[in-house]
């Protein structure tokens, strides 16, 4: 787990797509989150999968929600 | 770069607004990030903008400052289905100019009944690596000039990598082409992602339109990508090309996904 200037950061892996353009995301430790993609990966088209491992910026406000900042290469 | 640009609040708190760097605008509430701004120029000249903002007071007030910024044109992609960034992007004066479906293609032969489909007479497939360079440069020239002076270029789907001056040809590695006689006629494109490759690009050349060699690249591409295993590709076409539409449904893609190019003049 990472905090960063934007909030808490924590690797995933999407469990699945889900409408509206959310992700389920379960966290390293456990939990699952809905996430939707930061406006940057939206920007560069970057395609988010079940299976993919991502890092999730985790909402300040409902540690429910998130926002998935980053997709690593598998 | 770090000039405060304007002040507002959330609640009972200010938030401020700072132009971060060229292409990047910070908002802090309380010595705490809570959104940010980015720009970033697509191969194509446009200056594309992102805003992540917990909260759409703050999104309003980093575009307000993006747009106080940066001249217009400017242009955001949001996802068909996310209505909440929609409205964002509308708030800050920003209307849809094009749209874009995402296709699942399948690659099985018994679903795209592409089994049997074979090139014109005269045409070959060349596979992809195995293309000359300068015709196919060439011919990818060609067709986009053909299409500019049609449809324009902005009506085909999002190219985003970033590549050399006077050059739409980055990997010649990708391109698998049509050629008839001595002349390449048609191309496709792969990009070969490691679950879903991603079809970015397939055309030919206006003087051999309907004579189904777009089906037999497809057919080539599709086939190849079923042989290691691979059982769906990606593409997306604009909502008003409809042969590319038409094509893609004919061999059984499916509709997955939409993405709306929002413009502020």
């Amino acid at each position: 787990m990472t905090k960063t200037a934007g909030g808490v950061e924590v690797e995933g892996t999407v469990v699945e797509c889900l409408r509206n353009a959310t992700f389920k995301v379960e966290l390293q430790n456990g939990h699952t989150v809905l996430a939707h993609i930061s406006g940057k990966i939206r920007k560069n088209y970057i395609k988010i999968l079940p299976y993919d491992r991502v890092l999730v910026e985790l909402s300040p406000y409902d540690l429910t929600r998130g926002r998935i900042r980053y997709r690593y290469r598998s | 770069m770090n000039f405060a640009h304007s002040t507002s609040g959330t609640g009972n708190h200010a938030v401020v607004v700072t132009r971060a760097s060229d292409m990047q605008w910070l908002a802090v509430e309380d010595d705490r990030e809570v959104g940010r701004g980015d720009a970033s120029r697509r191969p194509d000249g446009r200056l594309f903008l992102s805003i992540d903002a917990w909260h759409g007071a703050v999104f309003d007030r980093i575009a307000d400052a993006i747009l106080a910024d940066l001249p217009t044109p400017l242009y955001a992609v949001v996802d068909e289905a996310d209505h909440d960034s929609r409205s964002a992007w509308e708030r800050a004066g920003f209307t849809a100019a094009r749209r874009e479906w995402g296709y699942r293609v399948p690659t099985a032969p018994e679903v795209t009944g592409l089994g049997s489909v074979r090139p014109p007479s005269g045409v070959t497939i060349v596979p992809a690596g195995k293309a000359e360079e300068d015709p196919l440069r060439a011919l990818d020239r060609i067709i986009r000039d053909e299409v500019e002076a049609t449809a324009g270029w902005h009506t085909m789907p999002a190219e985003v990598l970033p590549r050399p001056v006077g050059t739409t040809v980055v990997d010649p590695s990708k391109y698998a082409v049509a050629r008839h006689l001595d002349r390449y006629v048609g191309l496709v494109r792969v990009a070969p992602l490691p679950r879903q490759p991603r079809i970015g690009l397939i055309a030919v050349r206006a003087d051999s339109h309907r004579r189904g060699i777009a089906r037999a690249l497809l057919a080539h591409t599709l086939g190849s990508m079923r042989r290691t295993g691979i059982a769906s590709a990606w593409a997306e076409v604009d909502e008003s090309n409809a042969a590319a539409l038409t094509l893609f449904e004919s061999i059984g893609a499916r509709r997955a996904a939409g993405t709306v190019e929002l413009v502020r003049r």
